[in-house]
């Protein structure tokens, strides 16, 4: 997963390098940029955009966790932008990319929603049936090259059953007991994995505050890591007692340590 | 061209609807059974996706299909091959024959022609003659039917392998002997299980696990499968062919 | 009906001398002839519920309900109804058959006028809105000779930004908000009953026994046909939707006004 959703969705540049040997295949251009020397128009680029959003499963569960932030390039633009929107009584989405391709999105899940609550049928949208329908609407979109951009995760808890996948831009899907998009795929998924794939027993032999403090954990170290990221964030926690989102939060930082580096702070040289 | 040098000359940036999910498949024939497998780890770049996302699908009790590739088109297409399938039942009462589903496949697959699925497909099965088959495609279409065929991202290590111990390619054989025009079942199941060993070792991919499916022809015995770890019965009955899958876990650094 | 037979009869867009449209009229009598439906808009909520006349042993209890839902937030009924084009083609088969198509056609269109406004303004209608466009569509279909009025009343019931509201829309496309509305064929005696309730002091949970009491009272003079009586709410109680009455409320309610009626016999 990149980190940058610009490059999201663009081509790998394989024809030069079948076997990936390359050391960073999709680096972003940091050349300066000339709008009108490039002489293209592009089918789409994101605007507005939100970046990780992590996920876990745990014992009785599925966590999530995403900034509050959007992106306008490398502005802060929106700072109290919720990423987690639950959906029907049993799932949460969460997504990265561009924030108004998430907006349509919600309210393409809220017709659904509605719909479905008023045939009056006694079936319930679960996680697994709202995963099926985004991943056809992304990958409907990606076909007819007019994509949303967004990786989304999807969590959720019904009938006993946990369920965590994800979709993308490209109608890309799978699904893990750990999962993140954009930076934090570099970044967290290895923490999450370390803490889950490395303990006995995996998911099943998590419980819920040791799943936060990892999940706390990750967001701290993307925070100092990413500069598309914010230290005020909100988690969702699905269980068998429904779907419950978080107020904001803060992140506690240290940033003690800088003041031993070199070109930071009083030390100039 | 320096791919880092992309800043020095206009370039065309927009969207590209494909993307490249790594991860190898490999079917062998024989006499009266047919071989599919495939690794389970999804990835794209540098990244692990996932380590458990099939590539291998049963299609009918004699029928199935493993799918390579851009993972999104991989599984819109065993979808929508499923859906004609069921189709086919409903018209007629019986499951659509192997070589059917083959040309199913081509006629599909270039239908596509001018926006592909960016899929490398193998079909494996049993022919209504009871003979083990093995198909496999290009992504618009082309295809033959084969003993042996890998695809993906470690074809060019593993198809070289199978060439030397499946078509015994550059061997002769001994004074007053021929090579065997099939193998055995245990032998084609430790070749395969070696090719992906081998595979995962040398391409970073390729690994995590390992879905062996087994076709068996109508009323052959389970001979070369008894005793097997991680086997699974997957077929609907049990007086026809049968279909059977094993589970192994591979290397997952 | 002495101008039957007259001509003025045959199309809605013909008016009499007099100055009627006859189909409107005939649609309203497809209306008076069905199961009554109450409305009853209360302190915290609405309740609707109706007498929903059993045509045979044959179907599902239960299933083939009367009541619809047209988002998330708001109740639909309508009423029954006899379709005429005249009246001689009037049975009861064609009845229901004209009546559960023309219903579930309102309330389609009901959804589509709610979905549009969601998709327009990103906000839940008022009921006065979905009353007002449903009611425009129900009037369109008194201009043309092409169509048929709708054979059907439509009680529609919601909690919106103003809290609980409760309209009837009628064939001819004419809608009033109401504090308790009655249609059908019990509708004078239901009405009658409701002008006794104070509706604006009563809570939904109160509600619910005294509608189930109306109907049961009300099929007093239809008591050759079986009935099942259905309800649904929205109130405190509901979390903002409008659901069926809850089994063991709706029971003791059933169970209060059979011995309310039994009491009235001795």
């Amino acid at each position: 997963m990149d980190h940058f959703p610009t490059n999201w969705g663009r081509p790998r540049n394989d024809a030069y390098d079948a076997y990936g040997t390359f050391p960073i295949p999709n680096r972003p251009l940091n050349a300066p940029k000339d709008a009108f020397g490039e002489g293209v128009q592009r089918t789409q680029q994101p605007i507005v955009t939100g970046t990780s959003v992590l996920a876990m499963k745990f014992k009785d569960g599925i966590m999530m966790a995403a900034d509050n932030l959007a992106s306008y390039g490398s502005l802060a633009r929106f700072k109290d932008v919720q990423r987690l929107q639950p959906v029907g009584d049993y799932t949460v989405i969460g997504a990265g990319g561009d924030m108004s391709d998430f907006q349509y999105i919600q309210s393409l899940l809220d017709d659904l929603v509605v719909e479905e609550f008023t045939n009056q049928d006694g079936h319930n949208l679960g996680p697994k049936e709202i995963h099926e329908y985004l991943s056809q609407v992304m990958y409907g979109r990606r076909t007819k090259i007019n994509p949303l951009w967004n990786s989304l995760l999807v969590g959720g808890f019904k009938d006993g059953e946990r369920f965590l996948a994800y979709v993308d831009l490209l109608g890309t899907t799978y699904s893990a007991d750990t999962l993140a998009t954009g930076y934090g795929a570099y970044i967290a998924q290895p923490l999450l994995r370390r803490a889950v794939e490395g303990r006995a027993g995996g998911a099943d032999a998590l419980p819920e505050e040791e799943a936060a403090k990892i999940m706390e954990d990750c967001l701290r170290v993307l925070f100092y890591r990413d500069a598309r990221s914010l230290n005020k964030y909100q988690t969702a926690v699905i269980t068998a007692s429904g779907v419950s989102i978080s107020d904001s939060k803060a992140l506690e930082t240290s940033w003690s340590f800088a003041e031993g580096i070199r070109g930071y702070g009083a030390q100039t040289q | 061209m320096n791919p880092m040098n992309t800043a020095a000359q206009p370039q065309q940036r927009q969207f590209n609807p494909y993307t490249e999910n790594g991860g190898t498949i490999l079917a062998i024939a024989g006499v009266d059974f047919s071989v599919i497998a495939g690794d389970t780890r999804q990835s794209e770049g540098y990244n692990i996706q996932t380590r458990y996302a099939p590539k291998v699908f049963r299609l009918t009790d004699r029928a199935v299909l493993a799918v390579n590739g851009f993972a999104a088109d991989g599984n819109m297409f065993v979808k929508k091959v499923k859906q004609r399938l069921e189709w086919y039942r409903h018209a007629h009462a019986k499951d659509m024959p192997l070589h059917a589903i083959a040309r199913l496949i081509q006629t599909m697959l270039y239908g596509r022609r001018f926006f592909p699925y960016y899929v490398y497909n193998i079909l494996g099965g049993i022919e209504d003659d009871g003979s083990g088959a093995v198909y496999s495609f290009d992504p618009v279409g082309s295809y033959e039917r084969e003993t042996c065929r890998a695809a993906g991202a470690a074809q060019s290590l593993v198809q070289p392998f199978l060439d030397n111990q499946i078509y015994f390619k550059n061997q002769q054989p001994a004074p007053g002997t021929a090579h065997p025009a099939h193998l055995p079942l245990p032998h084609v199941l430790s070749l395969v299980i070696d090719s992906f060993t081998g595979a995962t070792e040398r391409h970073i991919e390729v690994g995590d696990g390992l879905e062996i499916y087994v076709v068996l022809a109508k009323g052959r015995d389970l001979s070369g499968l008894e005793g097997f770890a991680g086997l699974q019965e997957v077929s609907s009955r049990s007086d026809g062919e049968r279909i059977f899958v094993i589970r192994r876990e591979l290397k997952k650094d | 009906m002495t101008s039957i037979g007259t001509g003025y009869d045959l199309s809605a867009s013909t008016y009499s001398p007099d100055g009627r449209i006859f189909q409107v009229e005939y649609a309203n009598k497809a209306v008076e002839n069905s199961g009554t439906i109450i409305g009853l808009r209360v302190k915290d909520g609405v309740i609707i519920a109706v007498e929903n006349l059993v045509h045979s042993k044959l179907l599902v209890p239960g299933a083939n309900r009367r009541i619809q839902t047209v988002d998330r937030h708001m109740g639909l009924v309508r009423t029954i109804s006899l379709f005429l084009l005249t009246v001689h083609h009037m049975s009861i088969l064609q009845a229901s058959a004209g009546f559960l198509a023309d219903g579930r056609h309102i309330a389609n269109r009901a959804r589509e006028e709610a979905g549009n406004h969601r998709d327009t303004y990103r906000s839940p209608p008022s009921l006065k809105t979905i009353a007002g466009r449903v009611g425009l569509y129900i009037q369109a279909y008194t201009l043309y000779s092409s169509v048929r009025p709708f054979g059907i009343s439509t009680v529609v019931g919601a909690i919106d930004k103003d809290g609980p509201a409760l309209y009837v829309i009628e064939p001819s496309g004419v809608f009033y908000g109401y504090h308790g509305a009655a249609v059908g064929k019990g509708r004078q005696l239901a009405k009658t009953e409701l002008e006794k309730l104070n509706l604006a002091e009563m809570s939904t949970r109160e509600a619910v026994t005294e509608a189930a009491r109306i109907i049961y009272a009300v099929h007093e003079d239809n008591k050759e046909k079986e009935f099942e009586l259905e309800m649904s709410w929205i109130g405190d109680e509901t979390k903002g939707l409008f659901v069926p009455v809850p089994k063991d409320l709706k029971d003791e309610a059933e169970r209060k006004a059979k011995e309310a009626i039994e009491g009235d016999f001795e």
